[in-house]
C-alpha cells in the first residue's frame, strides 16, 4: 500500500518522476475474495506536495459547505484498513487527488503536453466532502470538483469521492473544458452529449486500465490461475466485464450511472437516435457514443486474447493485462482525438473523424485493426467518417502561401496563425468577412512511426456572426415558426489547423460558418428546447446559472422525449 | 325513473375559477329529473388553492363564495388532487374553509399518500405496501425539511437564489391547517384514497357517471414515482433536516473547525481556502434548490389522475401529474393498452400543472394527434399565471411550445384570458349528444 506519509518531498539526489499511490480500484462496494475493498496501486507524477495534498495542478481543500466546516489535512500514517478507507478524510483526500492526477496524466501523456484548465489559473480545487448531496460535479466558475456525500441505508455515509469512475468522470469534464471551452456554447444536441459521453468513456477506460479491476470482473480462476475460453467470448466479456461493472457502479452512490452504462451496452445498434426525441437529452444521446466505444474496446480486447487461448482456456492475469492494455490504447486514441476536434459546432461524426485521423498520423499502418474496429462499431449506429471535413493540405493541388510568415511563430503565436489564415483564406475556404479569431495554438508532441519525437502544433479558430432572424433568413437560414424576425441570433463556425514540426500546415478540420443546413438544424434544436438567454436571444447562451452547468442530477430517463 | 335504472346527468358544466397561480374547478352534473333528494344537480369540487393572486386581487374566500353560489349550497364530492399549496390552500384559510365547510362535502377524495394510515402498518384491504409506507414517511420528512429550510432562509425576498429557494420551499410545506380540515371532512363524511385502478366512490355520490383513477401508482405498482432512492427515503430527508436543525453542527470529522457566522473560517485562513469557501455557499443553496425540486416533483407525482365519463363526454383531470406518474398508465401498467384507448377519446382536458413543460407528456398528446384522433373535437382548460415560475423560456410556466400545440389541436381556454372583471371560465356540454363543449 502506498500513501503520502509526508507532504513535503525531501530533496533527492535523483528526483523521481512518479511515485505510487493506493486508490480504491472501483467503488467501496466492490470487494476482493477476502471481502476487503478492492484497491489498486497506480503511479502518479511526483511533485512537491504541500498539505492537502496540494501540488502545482491540484489542491485538495476539505471544506464541507453543508456543515460550514474546514478540516486541516494530515498525511496518512500506519496501516490503512477498510475502515480507514471508508471513514478517514485524509484517505479520501489522497484518493481523490491520486485519481484526478492519474486522469490528468493520461491526457498529458496522450497529447504530449501540459493541459490547461479553462480558467485563468493553474490549480483545480478538489473538495472531497463538499456537500451533503448525492451528487458530484465540476464547477468551472469555482474552479473546483465538488464531491458530495449522503447516508445509505446501512447508516454509514457514502462518499462520491471514493468512486473511481466518478472522480475520473468529473476530472475529464474539467480537462475537456480546458481543451474545448466553447463546447459549453449553444450548439447541436451532439455537443452537450459529447461532454457526458467523453467523460464516461475516459472514466470507464480508466477503470478498465487497472488490471486488478479486470481480474475481479473476469471472475475466479482455477487452481492454476486459468479461466475457460468461453468466459472470454465477446458476449461473455460484455456480460462479465461491462454489465458486471454496470451493476456495481452506483450501487450505493448513483444508480442512474449504472443504469446508463447498462443501457449503453444493451442499446440496439441503429441510427434512430438521430430522430427519436428520447435521445435529445445529453446523457441519453451520449450513450450512443459510449456504446460505440465500448463495443470497440470489447473487440480490441477479444482480438488480443486469441493468441493466448490454448487448451480451451487462458491465464486470467494475462487476460486481464490484455484488457487493461486495450483500455489504455483506446483511451489514448480517444484523448488524442480532442486536438483534432472542431472548437465549436460539434457533431458525433467529428469524434470518429478525429480519432481516425489522429491515429493515422501516429500509426499509418493500422496493424492491430483498431481503426477498423472503431469504424465498424460507429457504423452500427449510423455514424460514418465524414468526407471532406478534414482536408489534408499536403495533398491539395494548391499549397498554402507562407510569405511574410515566420515558421517558428506559426507553432506558438495566435497572431501568426491568424496571419496565415488571412493570407490563405481562399485556399482554406474561410470567409474572413466574418469575425474570426484564433483561440489557441498548442504544441502536440508524439512518437512518430519511426520512433523519432515529432513536435506538431494545433491551432483552433472560431468565427462568429450575429444578426436578426430577418437578416439571416435571406442567406438560407431556416427560421423556425415562433421566432420573430427581430430575434437576435448568434452563429458559430470554426476549425482546427495542424502544423507540422516545420510550421507547415498539414491538416484543416473545418465547420464552415455559412453551412446553413447545419445552422438551421442548430437553430431548430435551440428553439424547440427554449434555449434562449435572458434577453430572448438564440445562440448566445444556454441560460444556465454560473457554476451549475454540470451540476444537474441525471434527469430521470422517463422524461426523455416527453417534455415540451 | 323506471325500475332501478341509475339516473344519468343530461348536461355537464365545468367552471374554472380565476385563482391566479393555482387550480379550482367545479364540475356540475345536471339531471333532467330531480334525484331522490329533490336536487337536480351534483357537484364535484376539484382543488381550491393559490400561491399568487390574479391581477384582480381575488382571493380564495371570494372564490369559495362563488362556489357556494354555483353549487346551490351543496357540495357532493371534494377532490384534492395532491398536497401542493396551489391546490389546497383554500381549505386552510379561515374564511374560505368556513365557506366550504358550510357546503358539507359528503365525500373527500385524495391520493393514497394522504391516507392517515398510509405510513402505519399494513391493514387488510389496503393496497399500500411496505415500500409505499416508507415512501409516505419520507414524504412527510421531506415536507418538514422544506419548512425548516424556509425558516432558515429568514426574510429572503425579491429575486435571487435565496429568494427563489425560499419561495419553492414554501410551496412544499405541508399546509397543516388545510390537511387538518380535509382530515376532518374525511372523518365526518366519507373518504377515499385512490391509486391507479382503485375505486374512487365518486359514483356513489354522483349517479350516472363513471370515474376511473389512472394515477397515482403506489410504489409497489411503480417505484419510479420516487425520485430519491427507495430504500432509504427517511434517511434521505432526515439528513437534510438534521443539517438545518442542528445548528451549530458537529463536524462530520471530529477535527473539523466550524466557521462562525459571517466568517469564512474560524481559523482565519487566508488564500485559496478563503476564496473557495466564500464561493461555496452559493453551491450549497443551489444544492438545496435541486433537493427541493426533487420534493416538488415527487409531490406533483402524487397527483390523482381522474377520467370521468358522463354520457357522451369524457373529462380528464390529472392535477399536476408528471411523466413518472403518467408513464404507469401510458406504458407500464398491465392495463396500459386499455388506459391509452380511454385517454385517446377525451373531450375535455384540464391542462396539467398549469401548462408546464413536463405535465402533458408528448406520448399522451400523441394519442390526440395520431391518425383519425386528430379530427376529434377537444377542449382544454388551463388555470395558470405567467411570471410566477420559470425564469428561462425552457422552464417558463406555461410553456409556450405546449400552449401552441394545444391551441393548434383543440379549443384552449385559459384563466390568463379573463379580464379583471371576469371570475371564471364556464364550459358546458350535453351528455347525450357528441357536440363539443361550448363556452357559456
Amino acid at each position: 500500500m502506498a500513501y503520502i506519509d509526508r507532504f513535503v518531498e525531501e530533496a533527492r539526489a535523483v528526483p523521481r518522476r512518479t511515485f505510487p499511490m493506493t486508490i480504491v480500484a472501483q467503488d467501496p462496494a466492490v470487494r476482493d475474495n477476502a471481502g476487503r475493498i478492492l484497491m489498486a496501486e497506480v503511479d502518479v507524477s511526483a511533485d512537491r506536495l504541500a498539505p492537502g495534498p496540494w501540488s502545482h495542478r491540484f489542491h485538495v481543500i476539505d471544506y464541507d459547505a453543508s456543515r460550514r466546516t474546514l478540516r486541516q489535512p494530515k498525511p496518512l500514517q500506519g496501516e490503512v484498513s477498510d475502515d480507514i478507507v471508508l471513514s478517514d478524510p485524509d484517505f479520501h483526500a489522497q484518493n481523490v487527488y491520486a485519481i484526478a492526477l492519474r486522469t490528468l496524466g493520461a491526457f498529458e501523456s496522450a497529447l504530449g503536453r501540459r493541459v490547461p484548465w479553462s480558467f485563468a489559473g493553474h490549480v483545480l480545487y478538489l473538495v472531497p466532502h463538499a456537500l451533503a448531496d448525492a451528487n458530484a460535479y465540476y464547477s468551472d466558475d469555482d474552479r473546483a470538483l465538488l464531491f458530495g456525500y449522503f447516508p445509505a441505508s446501512s447508516g454509514r455515509a457514502i462518499y462520491t469521492c471514493l468512486s473511481h469512475d466518478i472522480v475520473a468522470h468529473e476530472t475529464t469534464h474539467a480537462l475537456l473544458d480546458g481543451l474545448r471551452r466553447r463546447f459549453q456554447e449553444p450548439g447541436l444536441p451532439d455537443q452537450p452529449a459529447f461532454h457526458e459521453a467523453f467523460a464516461d468513456i475516459v472514466a470507464l477506460l480508466s477503470v478498465f486500465s487497472v488490471p486488478s479491476v479486470v481480474e475481479h470482473l473476469l471472475g475466479e480462476p482455477d487452481a492454476s490461475g486459468r479461466i475457460a475460453e468461453d468466459r472470454v467470448t465477446e458476449r461473455a466479456l460484455e456480460q462479465s466485464a461491462l454489465i458486471g461493472l454496470a451493476e456495481e457502479m452506483g450501487e450505493e452512490v448513483h444508480s442512474e450511472r449504472g443504469k446508463a452504462l447498462r443501457r449503453s451496452i444493451e442499446v440496439e445498434p441503429s441510427d434512430r437516435w438521430r430522430t427519436d426525441p428520447a435521445f435529445l437529452p445529453a446523457h441519453r444521446r451520449g450513450e450512443v457514443l459510449v456504446a460505440a466505444v465500448m463495443r470497440t474496446f470489447l473487440r480490441m480486447w477479444r482480438d488480443r486474447l486469441r493468441a493466448l487461448i490454448h487448451g480451451g482456456g487462458l491465464d486470467r492475469a494475462r487476460a486481464a493485462e490484455e484488457g487493461a492494455k486495450s483500455a489504455d490504447h483506446l483511451l489514448k486514441i480517444a484523448i488524442r482525438s480532442v486536438d483534432y476536434l472542431p472548437p465549436v459546432e460539434f457533431e458525433f461524426e467529428d469524434f470518429l473523424d478525429a480519432m481516425l485521423v489522429s491515429d493515422t498520423e501516429l500509426a499509418p499502418q493500422d496493424e492491430h485493426g483498431y481503426r477498423d474496429a472503431l469504424r465498424v462499431a460507429f457504423e452500427l449506429f449510423g455514424v460514418l467518417q465524414p468526407q471532406g471535413r478534414t482536408i489534408d493540405l499536403s495533398t491539395e493541388r494548391a499549397r498554402p502561401l507562407y510569405r511574410h510568415l515566420h515558421f517558428g511563430s506559426l507553432r506558438t503565436d495566435r497572431d501568426e496563425v491568424f496571419r496565415f489564415i488571412w493570407e490563405n483564406a481562399d485556399l482554406l475556404g474561410i470567409d474572413t468577412s466574418y469575425y474570426t479569431t484564433v483561440e489557441s495554438v498548442r504544441p502536440a508532441t508524439r512518437v512518430g512511426p519511426d520512433g523519432f519525437i515529432v513536435s506538431e502544433s494545433v491551432a483552433d479558430y472560431v468565427q462568429i456572426l450575429e444578426g436578426t432572424a430577418a437578416e439571416l433568413a435571406p442567406r438560407d437560414l431556416v427560421v423556425p415558426s415562433g421566432v420573430g424576425g427581430s430575434t437576435p441570433i448568434q452563429l458559430f463556425g470554426g476549425g482546427t489547423l495542424v502544423f507540422d514540426e516545420f510550421g507547415g500546415a498539414k491538416l484543416h478540420q473545418r465547420k464552415p460558418i455559412m453551412d446553413m443546413d447545419r445552422q438551421s438544424r442548430r437553430l431548430a434544436y435551440l428553439t424547440e428546447g427554449g434555449m434562449r438567454d435572458t434577453r430572448g436571444r438564440l445562440g448566445f447562451s444556454l441560460g444556465t446559472p454560473l457554476g451549475q452547468r454540470f451540476a444537474e442530477f441525471h434527469r430521470p430517463d422517463t422524461r426523455s422525449g416527453e417534455d415540451w | 325513473m323506471a325500475g332501478n335504472a341509475v339516473p344519468s346527468p343530461s348536461r355537464v358544466r365545468v367552471r374554472m375559477y380565476q385563482v391566479g397561480f393555482g387550480d379550482c374547478f367545479l364540475l356540475t352534473f345536471e339531471y333532467a329529473v330531480p334525484l331522490h333528494d329533490g336536487r337536480d344537480q351534483r357537484n364535484i369540487l376539484v382543488d381550491l388553492g393559490s400561491t399568487r393572486k390574479p391581477p384582480s386581487g381575488t382571493d380564495t374566500a371570494d372564490v369559495a363564495r362563488l362556489i357556494a353560489q354555483h353549487c346551490a349550497g351543496n357540495l357532493d364530492v371534494l377532490v384534492v388532487s395532491h398536497r401542493h399549496k396551489d391546490h389546497l390552500s383554500g381549505f386552510g384559510t379561515k374564511e374560505s374553509k368556513a365557506i366550504i365547510d358550510g357546503l358539507a362535502p359528503k365525500l373527500t377524495v385524495r391520493p393514497w399518500t394522504e391516507d392517515p394510515t398510509a405510513a402505519a402498518d399494513a391493514r387488510e384491504g389496503n393496497p399500500v405496501g411496505d415500500e409505499s409506507r416508507a415512501f409516505v414517511r419520507g414524504l412527510r420528512e421531506g415536507q418538514t425539511f422544506a419548512e425548516t429550510l424556509a425558516r432558515s432562509l429568514g426574510s429572503a425576498q425579491g429575486r435571487g437564489l435565496r429568494a427563489d429557494l425560499k419561495s419553492l420551499a414554501l410551496d412544499e410545506v405541508s399546509n397543516a391547517d388545510a390537511v387538518a380540515q380535509l382530515d376532518q371532512w374525511a372523518s365526518t363524511g366519507a373518504a377515499s384514497y385512490v391509486c391507479f385502478g382503485s375505486p374512487t366512490r365518486i359514483e356513489e355520490f354522483v349517479p350516472g357517471i363513471r370515474v376511473r383513477a389512472l394515477g397515482p401508482p403506489t410504489l409497489e405498482q411503480h417505484p419510479g414515482i420516487a425520485r430519491q432512492r427507495v430504500d432509504d427515503p427517511d434517511e434521505f430527508w432526515m439528513l437534510y433536516r438534521r443539517l438545518l436543525d442542528e445548528m451549530p453542527l458537529a463536524p462530520v470529522f471530529a477535527d473539523g473547525v466550524r466557521a462562525e457566522e459571517g466568517q469564512a473560517t474560524s481559523g482565519g485562513a487566508l488564500g485559496p481556502e478563503r476564496w473557495l469557501i466564500e464561493r461555496l455557499s452559493g453551491q450549497q443553496l443551489a444544492s438545496y434548490l435541486r433537493i427541493v425540486r426533487i420534493l416538488d416533483d415527487v409531490l406533483n407525482n402524487s397527483s390523482i389522475i381522474l377520467v370521468i365519463d358522463a354520457g357522451t363526454q369524457r373529462l380528464l383531470l390529472p392535477g399536476d401529474a408528471q411523466i413518472e406518474n403518467w408513464e404507469y398508465a401510458l406504458r407500464l401498467a398491465p392495463e396500459a393498452p386499455e388506459a391509452r384507448q380511454l385517454l385517446s377519446e377525451v373531450d375535455l382536458y384540464k391542462v396539467g400543472h398549469h401548462g408546464s413543460r413536463n405535465a402533458t407528456p408528448r406520448s399522451l398528446f400523441k394519442l390526440w394527434t395520431d391518425g383519425g384522433a386528430v379530427d376529434r373535437p377537444m377542449t382544454a382548460m388551463m388555470s395558470t399565471l405567467s411570471g410566477v415560475h420559470g425564469d428561462t423560456e425552457a422552464t417558463h410556466v406555461p410553456r409556450a411550445t405546449l400552449v401552441g400545440a394545444l391551441r393548434e389541436r383543440m379549443a384552449l381556454h385559459s384563466t390568463e384570458e379573463l379580464s379583471e372583471d371576469e371570475e371564471f371560465v364556464e364550459m358546458q356540454a350535453s351528455t347525450t349528444s357528441s357536440d363539443p363543449f361550448k363556452r357559456t
